[in-house]
């Protein structure tokens, strides 16, 4: 798990371009959204694309995608429970 | 009446070069590593400009009404259309990208550029086959015409490719824009410094 949370953290910093942001600077239980890593709606459609992308993973309801981004933990194990690729 | 020249600051360097000016001069606004090369373009040249002039920035609540953005552009966002098309070229890897569709209108740099000053004036992006002095100078003196602009953001964006742009920035007041064939003769100026 702890692998698949420093792949999913790198994926995340290259398609959001967070160019000042290292992995270990991101808690894995700090919000996504909101004060965390100030992401904004556009970075949400993104994540849902690298979710997609990646992970072969279709959020069928993007309002799923609140609970989803909540963590780094929370995305990851949503990941781990429903990727198809 | 004496008026003395614009000030105004002129990049055409290369992509590297936005990104090195970005971390020597801002520093303070990571947005910018999300937008497409016109934005960045004319966000760092803006910011660039209001350090030259020494331009005290609007903090909290405040904003300012009277200060349109009025750009001038050939290319308009050809360079974040052809970006955006790559994600959704092939059907087999077909991944639109929404981040990448959020530059493919050019009046979005003279957004960037608002948001980060609270500027609230009108803003608009005219697109010209090449930088025309007499030209720019018309729709700038029209954007006067209003009660309430006395300032406006003015230039050249251009961005043929990521790591081709060609910008310049100047701020033109309402006593500049009195006089339209003074203020193409100005803009001459900055357009031949432009293209050396």
């Amino acid at each position: 798990m702890e692998e698949m949370i420093l792949k999913l953290k790198q994926e995340i910093i290259e398609v959001l371009n967070l160019e000042d942001i290292k992995p270990e600077d991101i808690d894995n239980d700090a919000p996504l959204f909101g004060e965390g890593l100030g992401l904004d709606s556009i970075d949400a459609l993104e994540l849902i694309v690298l979710m997609e992308k990646n992970y072969g993973i279709k959020l069928q309801d993007p309002a799923k995608g609140k609970e989803i981004f909540k963590s780094i933990n929370v995305m990851a194990d949503y990941i781990q429970k429903n990727r198809t690729r | 009446m004496e008026m003395k020249g614009l000030d105004y600051v002129v990049l055409n360097q290369g992509n590297a070069q936005l990104t090195e000016l970005y971390r020597a001069h801002i520093g303070d606004w990571p947005k910018f590593f999300k937008m497409d090369t016109l934005s960045k373009a004319g966000f760092v040249a803006s910011e660039l400009l209001l350090k030259k002039i020494g331009e005290r920035r609007c903090e909290g609540d405040e904003f300012i009404q009277n200060r349109a953005i009025v750009l001038f552009g050939s290319t308009a966002s050809l360079c974040a259309d052809r970006n955006y098309q790559e994600t959704i070229q092939d059907k087999d890897n077909y991944y639109p990208s929404p981040a990448l569709f959020v530059y493919t209108l050019p009046n979005i740099v003279t957004g960037e550029i608002a948001i980060r000053n609270h500027w609230r004036g009108e803003t608009s992006f005219y697109v010209l086959e090449e930088p025309d002095a007499a030209q720019m100078a018309f729709h700038l003196a029209c954007a006067f015409q209003d009660s309430v602009t006395e300032s406006i953001l003015a230039g050249w964006v251009d961005s043929r490719m990521n790591d081709d742009f060609q910008v310049f920035m100047t701020i033109i007041r309402k006593e500049d824009a009195a006089d339209t064939e003074r203020l193409a003769g100005q803009l001459q100026l900055i357009i031949n410094d432009l293209n050396k």
